[in-house]
Formats: C-alpha cells, sequence, structure tokens
C-alpha cells in the first residue's frame, strides 16, 4: 500500500494533499489544552413541507438563542426537499408528557377537567407522537390558564381515538417562527434538481458501453 | 452516512447483574414486539453505552468523512459535479449534526462527544483514514463508500432506539442522490477516455482492500454480541453486510469492465455468499488504532478547527443560555 | 430600444466572478467551521453562490459567450473580472464573516435593482433568487451582531477584519468602463447608487454594535 503513505517531514508543518489542510498550517506537535467544555443552548425545530400539510417536529439545534436557532434551523432542517415555514423552542420549554405504548393512550393518565379557572389564559400549542419511532405532529392551539388544564380540556376529543403515544404541549408565546414574509427563503428549493437521484440516469450509457465491447 | 455497527470491543455481557429483571423483561419484550424505544424509556446501562458509542461513531465519521470528499470541491471538474459534491459533502455533516443530537438523547454532550473525537477515545469508520489522491477517488468514495454506508444504513434504520431510527430515516432520505451522482461519475469515467479509465482502474485498486476493512473485522475473530442482537443495536454480522454489499456491487463494477485487485472474488453459486482472499486485519487494526496515513491529520484538522474557533463559540455564550439533552 | 451587449456582459461577468470566486472561498469551510450548525449554513451559502454563478454565466452563454464550464473553469487568472475583496485568502472566522457581511449586503441590494434591468433574463433570475439573498443578508446581519458585541475578543477581531476589508469592499463598486450606457440602457441604475444604498444598510447593522465603521468617502477603495 505504498501508494497510500502521505509524508509527513520532519518540520514544523504537517504536509497534506487537501490544499486547504495546508493553508491551515498544522503543527506536527500534539495540540495541548483540552478546550473547556462549551455548551450552547438546545432548540427545538419543527416544520411545514407544503401549505396544507401540518408543523412536524423534525430535531434539535445548539444554538446560543432564538435568532440563531432559527439561522440554524433553516440551513440543517430545510435546505432539502421544500418547505413553507418553519419554527422554534427552546427545549426546555416543552412540557412532555409520559409515554406509553401498544394500546395505552397517554389521555388515559391525563386529570379531567375541574373547575372553570377564573385566572388569565394563554395560548398553547399541542403536538402527538402518534407513533414510537416517530416524529411529534400539531394537532392545534388550545386556550387555557395552564398546560395542564389544556390537556384536560382537550382530553375528551382524544381519549377515544387511536393512541396517542406521548404529548408535546408548548406556550405559543416560547415559539419564535418564520414570518409570511420569510417564505421567499425557500423559493429555488425545487429548482436545485443536482440534489435529486432522478438527476442521475446512467442506464442508457452503460447499455450503449457494453454493446461497444 | 458511513455508518459502522462496528463495535470494536468486547462486550461484558455480565453488566447486566444489577438491572432489574422485571424492568429488562419488559424492556426486551417490547423491543421483540418491533416497538420503538424513546429517550425517557427506562433501559439498561449496557444498552445505553453500546448505542452512544455507536451513534457517536457514526456522527464522527460523518464529520471526518467531509474531509477527503470534501478536498476535491474547488477542483471538481465542472459545474454540476461541484454543485453535487458540495450538497453532498454538506449532507455529511448535516448526518454528523442529525447523529450527534441522537446520541446527546441518550446522556452524552456533543461537546464530550467531540473532546473523545478529537483526544483519540472515540472512533470513526477507519476508511477515512486513507487520501484521495485523484478526482477518480472522489468517485469510488461518492459511489462505493456511500454504498457500503448505505447497506449499514438500512439495516440500523430497523433498529430499536427511536431517535437513531429517526435520524437515519432523515439520512437515508437525503442520502438518496449520494449513491446515484456516484454510480455517474464513475461511469462517466469507465465510458470516456484511455486516460480516464485508468485512473478510475488505479483508484479502484488503491480503495479495494480498506473497502473490504469497511465493515469491520471478519466474523471468525470479532466477538459476537448475540445480546446486541436481540437488543436491535446491531442488525446483522459483519460478514452478512459485507456480503450484501458485495454482492450488489461487485457486478455493477465489473459490468463497466474493471478489474478488482482480489482474483479469488467470486460468488459461490451453491451458497450465494462471495468468497475473497481474507482482508488483512492486522493491517486493519494498525490503522484503527492510529496509524494510518492521514490519521493525524483527520484529527489535527479537527483539533484546530475547534481550536480556532473556540473565540466564535465563547462569544456565542456571551450571555449563557443553558444546556438541555435534545428531546428525541 | 436595444440593450448595449456588450456593457451587459462586462457587468454579469463581474457578477457571476464575484460569485464564483466567492462561493469556492467559502465553500473552503465545509468540515472547518467553528460550530456544526454554522459550517452546514456556511456550505449552503457557498453553494447558493456558486449556483447563482452558474445561473449567471448560462445568460452569458445566450448572449454569445462560451459554455459556463469553459467559461469560469478555463480562463486565466488575468482574464476574470472579479473584486479583490472575493479573492483574498480565507483567514480566520472574523474574515470570513465580515467579507459576508459586506459582499452579500451589497448583492442583495444589487439583485434587488436588477428586479427591474431591461434584460428579461437578468430581471428574472433576480426575481428568482431574492429569497436566498434573503437568507444570506438575514444570516450575516444577526453574525455581525451577535459577535459584535459579545467578548473583548471578538469585537476587537472583527474591528480588525472591517478596518482590513472596508476598502477592498469599496472595490466592488467600480464603475465599469461602460457604466454611462449600462445606466442608459436601464440595466443597471449604476455603481454609484449601489454604493450609497449599501452604506446605509451597513450602517444600520453596525450602529447595533460597538463597532466603528470610517466615513465613507474617506476610504481610498482597493
Amino acid at each position: 500500500m505504498a501508494s497510500l503513505r502521505c509524508h509527513f517531514y520532519l518540520i514544523t508543518y504537517m504536509e497534506s494533499l487537501d490544499p486547504r489542510v495546508n493553508r491551515l498550517n498544522l503543527s506536527t506537535t500534539e495540540l495541548t489544552s483540552k478546550a473547556p467544555l462549551d455548551q450552547l443552548g438546545t432548540y427545538e425545530v419543527f416544520s411545514q413541507l407544503k401549505e396544507d400539510k401540518p408543523y412536524f417536529h423534525v430535531g434539535p439545534v445548539h444554538a446560543p438563542n432564538c435568532e440563531m436557532a432559527f439561522l440554524f434551523a433553516k440551513e440543517q432542517f430545510s435546505r432539502r426537499q421544500t418547505c413553507t415555514g418553519l419554527f422554534v423552542v427552546e427545549t426546555r420549554n416543552i412540557k412532555v408528557s409520559v409515554f406509553t405504548e401498544g394500546e395505552d393512550t397517554v389521555y388515559n393518565y391525563i386529570s379531567n377537567p375541574g373547575e372553570l379557572a377564573n385566572g388569565n389564559t394563554e395560548s398553547f400549542e399541542l403536538f402527538h407522537l402518534k407513533k414510537r419511532g416517530k416524529q411529534h405532529e400539531y394537532i392545534g392551539t388550545i386556550e387555557a390558564s395552564s398546560a395542564e388544564v389544556a390537556l384536560s380540556m382537550v382530553k375528551s376529543e382524544f381519549i377515544n381515538d387511536k393512541p396517542v403515544y406521548n404529548i408535546w404541549i408548548i406556550k405559543t408565546s416560547d415559539i419564535e417562527s418564520s414570518q409570511d414574509e420569510d417564505k421567499i427563503i425557500w423559493d429555488t428549493l425545487p429548482d436545485k434538481k443536482f440534489r435529486d437521484a432522478i438527476a442521475y440516469k446512467a442506464a442508457d450509457k452503460i447499455k450503449e458501453f457494453k454493446e461497444r465491447q | 452516512m458511513y455508518g459502522g455497527g462496528n463495535t470494536f470491543e468486547h462486550i461484558k455481557s455480565n453488566g447486566l447483574e444489577n438491572e432489574d429483571p422485571e424492568k429488562l423483561a419488559q424492556f426486551e419484550a417490547r423491543i421483540e414486539r418491533g416497538e420503538k424505544i424513546e429517550p425517557n424509556d427506562w433501559m439498561p446501562q449496557l444498552y445505553r453505552k453500546q448505542l452512544i458509542r455507536m451513534i457517536e461513531q457514526h456522527a464522527h465519521s460523518e464529520i471526518i468523512g467531509a474531509l477527503p470528499e470534501g478536498t476535491w470541491i474547488t477542483r471538481a471538474p465542472g459545474f454540476k459535479r461541484k454543485l453535487a459534491l458540495m450538497a453532498k459533502v454538506q449532507d455529511e455533516v448535516g448526518h454528523a449534526q442529525l447523529l450527534y443530537s441522537a446520541a446527546e438523547t441518550l446522556g452524552k454532550s456533543r461537546e464530550q462527544m467531540i473532546d473523545d473525537l478529537i483526544n483519540g477515545k472515540s472512533k470513526y469508520s477507519n476508511i477515512f483514514n486513507y487520501p484521495a489522491f485523484t478526482w477518480a477517488d472522489s468517485c469510488f468514495i461518492s459511489w462505493l463508500v456511500d454504498a457500503g454506508a448505505i447497506v449499514n444504513q438500512l439495516a440500523n434504520a430497523r433498529g430499536s432506539y427511536g431517535p437513531y431510527c429517526r435520524a437515519l430515516d432523515r439520512i437515508c432520505a437525503e442520502e438518496s442522490f449520494h449513491l446515484k451522482y456516484g454510480h455517474h461519475c464513475v461511469i462517466h469515467m469507465a465510458t470516456g477516455t484511455e486516460k480516464q479509465r485508468e485512473m478510475m482502474q488505479a483508484a479502484i485498486n488503491r480503495w479495494w482492500p480498506p473497502m473490504m476493512h469497511f465493515f469491520g473485522p471478519s466474523d471468525k475473530i470479532s466477538v459476537h454480541s448475540e445480546i446486541l442482537m436481540r437488543w436491535k443495536v446491531k442488525m446483522g454480522s459483519n460478514d452478512d453486510m459485507r456480503n450484501q454489499f458485495l454482492d450488489m456491487y461487485v457486478p455493477k463494477i465489473w459490468e463497466l469492465g474493471f478489474t478488482i485487485p482480489d482474483e479469488n472474488l467470486r460468488k459461490n453459486e451453491v451458497t450465494g455468499r462471495w468468497e475473497y482472499t481474507e482482508p488483512d486485519w492486522e493491517e486493519f487494526k494498525r490503522v484503527i488504532n492510529g496509524d494510518g496515513p492521514c490519521n493525524k491529520e483527520r484529527l489535527a484538522v479537527r483539533r484546530t478547527a475547534e481550536e480556532r474557533g473556540r473565540w466564535v463559540r465563547e462569544a456565542l455564550l456571551a450571555p449563557k443560555t443553558e444546556y438541555v439533552a435534545p428531546l428525541a | 430600444m436595444m440593450t448595449n451587449t456588450e456593457a451587459l456582459k462586462e457587468l454579469i461577468y463581474k457578477m457571476a466572478d464575484d460569485q464564483l470566486i466567492l462561493g469556492h472561498r467559502n465553500s473552503e469551510w465545509t468540515g472547518f467551521g467553528p460550530l456544526l450548525e454554522e459550517d452546514i449554513a456556511f456550505s449552503s451559502m457557498a453553494q447558493d453562490k456558486v449556483g447563482q454563478s452558474y445561473a449567471l454565466y448560462q445568460i452569458l452563454n445566450d448572449l454569445g459567450e462560451g459554455d459556463p464550464d469553459t467559461v469560469a473553469f478555463m480562463r486565466n487568472a488575468d482574464q476574470f473580472h472579479n473584486s479583490q475583496l472575493v479573492e483574498l485568502p480565507n483567514g480566520e472566522y472574523d474574515f470570513s464573516l465580515v467579507r459576508h457581511f459586506l459582499f452579500d449586503t451589497a448583492e442583495a441590494i444589487r439583485f434587488q435593482m436588477l428586479t427591474n434591468c431591461s434584460h428579461e433574463p437578468l430581471a428574472q433570475l433576480a426575481n428568482k433568487i431574492k429569497g436566498e439573498l434573503r437568507y444570506h443578508t438575514m444570516h450575516a446581519d444577526i453574525w455581525i451582531k451577535q459577535l459584535g458585541r459579545a467578548t473583548e475578543e471578538s469585537v476587537s477581531k472583527l474591528q480588525d477584519s472591517l478596518d482590513r476589508l472596508i476598502p477592498y469592499a469599496i472595490g466592488v463598486f467600480e464603475p465599469s468602463p461602460m457604466e454611462d450606457q449600462i445606466i442608459e440602457d436601464k440595466i443597471f441604475e449604476g455603481e454609484g447608487k449601489l454604493r450609497q444604498q449599501w452604506e446605509e444598510a451597513i450602517l444600520v447593522v453596525k450602529s447595533k454594535t460597538p463597532l466603528n465603521l470610517p466615513y465613507f468617502s474617506l476610504v481610498k477603495p482597493v
């Protein structure tokens, strides 16, 4: 495997076949200090593939604040396929229910609605996990005095439906979302054909090659 | 993208002694029913540990893999190839992000994982310790190394851990063009000029041995982990995966008129398994433990990227937000 | 009204070459970025640039120039029309970020102005990519504001890069030898107008930070 060896000369800088690496002027000595752990906050990202489709959870990003989380989320989770809307919320601000499985729905563990409280209400967004291993899906908005109250308010609606295995409930005010005028940032997604498998047909070429043999 | 399933260490199965037998039984029953395990579910320490190791290695492989591939972006022949390669390499970095996030749900922070990569404690797919000499090498990687990764990924996507499955679903969807693009590149070289064919053949000759190492040591000498298979962490033996790969891709290489540098390579029509010269597992061990052509360079690059980026991250930390493990 | 294609082509070459070169420079960060998510974002924008330059070369092709691959990759160094700003080799991340901020702010305004271009294909392209550019400027603005207000180190690094790059950035607005023709044919409102709007835009972002900008009229462009 002689052809595979890179040569490391006894000079200060590491040589590489990669011009970008050479421009880094990497030292050949072990870089000593262990970088201190830098932990950025965590945000969950939700995206909407098409106008009439619900928002789905797609994954997390690490970011220092909501604005940057949105910036990162856009490229990490909506650079492929299509997208008409995106929002992020700090993970800490998501209230999570218990997990269930099989025939057991989470709503079995939600308390029944008590007396209507006289307090102020605010808006909450509700998400269901309809199958373990899949993503949480947006269900709707509820006006209530707290997350717990919100869930008990909708319990009767869902308790006899197909089982829900996990619930996320988020205060609407905690959500940072794309605006209508932002939609154009996803305009050119369908044009990037070089990212579609279908752009790479080569069966004809192979056939022609074989015939030439 | 370059998913292992290579657990490079022995599994101490007696780590289960301290686990609650009732919970363990429930856990195993759930897996057997085909249900996914979610982050908040109870799980044995061993499961958690092995999954972290596996997903972490996969993530490291993606970010390191971006290096030999990315080197050809500025030198790619023409716009179509360049744009495709840029998209592909970027996908790899994105996959690393998805995978680190999945591993984080198990309780290890991303920064800890990157630290372990840099200090050599955590491993990554061995195939990236080799350099991409020519454009044809880039074509080989894009087609066949990706193909190998996809064989692993498709298998692991049927595994038991929810967050990993979700990440893999997304990864497989994005990968679909990688393979086609890679194959297209190789076909272009194969059906081109004499010089192009020679360059491609040379690349195949160079990369075949590492490719044979890709799926990990032969079953004969690697530690069989029944438990990992039962828990759907490992979805197939190394030899099974390797065989699947050979079955799918050797005929495609041959049909382009290329030779493969192993005169013993043939399919046994009776057993349906491929026969080949036993790869050099000593070489594999040597390279994976740090003595390959590019190991130092790969880690030095990551280390440097972290070092040089430190001021940026510090600036992002002011004011501080609180770190929390991702939910799913 | 007949558009003077020489003037038009001159403008497009300048734009396409700038995007191609800067796209390449920015793509060098793929795999080397300071933060995983940012690595992904920066590579996307590099891809956008190369893709946009491809579209511009295609317009040139339709105007009689060679095919994009040849024009982009086979010309000699001295045949390129790009600004010096985009050529400068990458340094640390602050350098690339500041360059991204200065260049992309101008780019977005330029294409906004070009949506009224008398040459149909160019106007159409400008309309199409304004979403991409919106993200680019969003990204640049947020980063400059973040790093420009964070630590002593980040502010001073950004300041150094700004000081170094402003003269080069102004060089982007060098009027074409056929500038009058371009304005007259309503291809483009001219570098002068662009520069003015750019200066205003830059000042808006910078005013949210303790960073300093020179008096633009006193800067000698490179």
